[in-house]
């Protein structure tokens, strides 16, 4: 279990993380979200004892991290590195040791892990001959290898392509069903939507809105479609009982305004597009997000 | 096992299993050797260098047969020459090394005119003073009257005869074989040889741990390792596996000095260093480099941490290595007089006592308190050093972005 209360950090004069206050439990997957510099990573490295809050603390199954602690903590920092010069399954045995690992079990583990992301054959390779993505499956697995029961990603997609990143997901949703308490931050709302139980979402080090998924979903819910179709869309956005449409190549994510019938749109567009799709929606995170967020961090459209 | 073992064995086998490490494990002795004593021995011998061609302008046929003797035994030869003045230019232009002018009675003027170069050959110079002064004095001899042979005999300076006597150095009161000017040579080139060795492993070892500190923050490793070992662990480890790569490093150069000097010594005929190479300057030797080591393997780690790249490391290191390289400048004067008061203040100040207090041990042995005391400042500053290190450690690992002054990262001893 990891526990913050009234967490708060700043580096001179500005606040990074400001009053936050969050518990992620056993066999629960926990989305720290929000854009950069919100202070995701300033939060995790709190949790992680790297850093010391101002006030306020961070406490892992009721208590400061303690170096006993450490053998059943992950920690995939937001900055990857491994020793360049090292081999793979040397790199990772060490860090298993560290961990506390039997080498023969660490080698087993080290073994699956790497067949399972594809790298069985980069065992004897060094880190330097990998490439930034294969680092980064190697930097997970060094993370999780030694069955942790808490686990901090620090958004541990990024620079991955989708195949990894599905393996990823597989691999932290195995991870919860162990029982272990998965938190990890992210910036790109798809991935918290595909396994998150809670999330964070903050901005500017403070809390915008917090709570299970489907339980924040349904309190920013509102009537939305998404339309797949052939043609011009762009009239969508004009009609009356529409609050907002963002537009995509072949489809549309439309919101009415609050009260209007979804069968409305219906009617106005069947005759002027040519409608493969038509399906009522709750609203995306990532919609909810720039929603809350606002115009301030632009960056979040284009994720 | 714990953490901080793991991390040393791992930083051991990072070291060890190095081609340069079995390199200079290996040939370590001999570079030093070759560095440290072989320009000295040139600069003595005259071995290996030019041939020194010397012109003679007037002077009378005693006058050149003894220079002629003289410069065949120097490596060198007698030319002749018109006059002064081309004497003069082929000595300008190079082709002659330098060139004497005797006039008619040279033997009663108090000086003789010499042409030369570059004027730093003075091992020659004195050779051709020595061959010049006999001539003359016999032919002073002469004219008054008085035998040669007995001024001879009455110039005759006693030579000194020296036998080593206390300490470990004793040489059991024997004359020891070769001239007293042999006998200092051959402690000042093991010395040389000696602390050379020591200077060099400190220095090449306290930038390996420095390097090494500053890479787990360039490679952007420091979180992750944060995150299974203390900081304090992470840089006991760290200085820990080099400094065992380091032991074993020097255990084979100990073996090897040994087997040498009892194997070699008798066949080279001559005790030069043999009363240097013994067993007790040899542990010694192992103990200061302990210390030497830890010492500044761990003021080199606080700097690695505190440092933003390679080059911001060494400009932040050059205030201590001033230390490291003092006693290594002023190696003549810590040899010829180990008991001044400079050689003793300087053998107790931890910056420099390891190799000073080595000197005098091997040179001059101090009494045991004043050992005891050395090697007691010594832990005492290495237990101060690994604290105050430690501290700027853990505050300066995660430190980056902005190069910072020596005195700044100093002061992160006292964050809390």
């Amino acid at each position: 279990m990891l526990e913050a209360r009234n967490l708060r950090k700043a580096y001179g004069d500005v606040v990074a993380v400001d009053g936050l206050s969050f518990v992620a439990l056993p066999g629960e997957i926990f989305g720290l979200i929000g854009p950069n510099g919100a202070g995701k990573t300033t939060s995790i490295r709190m949790a992680m004892n790297i850093i010391a809050p101002d006030s306020g603390e961070i406490l892992v199954g009721g208590h400061r991290l303690t170096e006993a602690d450490k053998a059943k903590v992950g920690y995939l920092p937001e900055e990857r590195g491994l020793y360049r010069k090292a081999k793979v399954e040397d790199m990772l045995l060490y860090l298993a040791s560290l961990k506390g690992m039997a080498e023969t079990a660490a080698r087993k583990s080290i073994g699956l892990w790497l067949e399972r992301f594809g790298l069985g054959e980069w065992k004897a390779r060094k880190i330097d001959e990998l490439s930034k993505g294969m680092a980064q499956k190697v930097q997970f697995i060094g993370t999780v290898l030694h069955d942790p029961e808490l686990v901090l990603f620090d958004e541990p997609f990024s620079g991955l392509d989708p195949l990894s990143q599905d393996a990823l997901l597989a691999a932290m949703l195995e991870l919860r069903a162990r029982g272990a308490t998965v938190l990890f931050s992210t910036h790109i709302m798809e991935h918290a939507e595909k396994i998150c139980e809670k999330i964070l979402l903050v901005d500017k080090g403070r809390e915008v809105v917090a709570g299970g998924l489907a339980e924040v979903k349904s309190r920013y819910g509102r009537n939305a479609v998404q339309i797949e179709f052939d043609g011009d869309a762009a009239f969508v956005s004009g009609l009356g009982f529409v609050e907002g449409a963002t537009a995509y190549p072949r489809w549309i994510e439309v919101e009415l305004k609050p009260g209007a019938d979804p069968d409305d749109l219906f009617r106005a567009v069947a005759g002027r597009l040519r409608v493969r799709r038509f399906e009522v929606v709750a609203p995306s995170l990532h919609k909810i997000f720039i929603r809350l967020v606002g115009g301030g961090s632009g960056e979040a459209e284009n994720e | 096992m714990n953490k901080t073992l793991r991390i040393a064995r791992h930083e051991f086998v990072m070291t060890a299993a190095n081609k340069a490490f079995v390199v200079i494990t290996l040939l370590g002795p001999f570079i030093i050797l070759a560095l440290s004593v072989l320009p000295g021995l040139l600069a003595m011998n005259r071995a290996g260098a030019a041939e020194s061609v010397v012109a003679l302008v007037g002077g009378d046929e005693a006058a050149r047969s003894a220079l002629d003797a003289a410069l065949i035994g120097a490596h060198g030869s007698l030319a002749e020459a018109k006059d002064e003045a081309s004497a003069r230019a082929a000595v300008a232009e190079g082709s002659l090394d330098a060139a004497i002018v005797l006039g008619s009675d040279w033997t009663e003027s108090a000086s003789i005119l010499l042409y030369a170069r570059t004027g730093t050959d003075v091992v020659l110079y004195a050779t051709l003073e020595r061959a010049l002064g006999e001539v003359a004095r016999a032919a002073r001899a002469k004219a008054s009257g008085v035998s040669p042979e007995l001024v001879a005999r009455l110039l005759q300076t006693p030579r000194l005869e020296l036998r080593r006597v206390g300490g470990d150095a004793e040489s059991g009161g024997e004359p020891s074989e070769g001239g007293e000017g042999d006998r200092y040579l051959g402690i000042l080139l093991a010395v040389i040889a000696f602390v050379m060795l020591l200077y060099m492993t400190v220095l090449l070892y306290g930038q390996l741990i420095g390097r090494s500190v500053l890479q787990e923050k360039t490679s952007k490793t420091v979180e992750i390792m944060l995150s299974s070992v203390s900081s304090r662990e992470l840089m006991a480890g760290k200085i820990l596996g080099p400094g065992l790569a380091g032991l074993i490093q020097y255990g084979f150069w100990v073996v090897m000095a040994l087997a040498g000097s009892s194997l070699l010594g008798p066949k080279l005929g001559s005790s030069l260093t043999s009363s240097v190479i013994t067993l007790p300057n040899l542990g010694w030797l192992v103990v200061f480099f302990i210390c030497a080591y830890f010492l500044y393997a761990s003021l080199y780690a606080a700097l690695g941490a505190g440092a933003e790249d390679e080059q911001h490391l060494s400009q932040l290191a050059w205030p201590m290595l001033i230390f490291l390289m003092l006693p290594l400048m002023l190696i003549n004067f810590f040899v010829m007089s180990p008991d001044s008061t400079v050689s003793i203040v300087l053998s107790f100040f931890p910056l420099t006592s390891p190799i000073v207090m080595f000197i005098r041990v091997m040179v001059s042995p101090p009494a045991w308190w004043e050992l005891v005391i050395c090697v007691a400042i010594l832990v005492a500053s290495i237990a101060g050093a690994a604290v105050l290190a430690a501290k700027v450690f853990r505050v300066g690992i995660l430190m980056t972005g902005k190069k910072r002054k020596l005195g700044e990262i100093l002061r992160w001893a006292a964050v809390k």
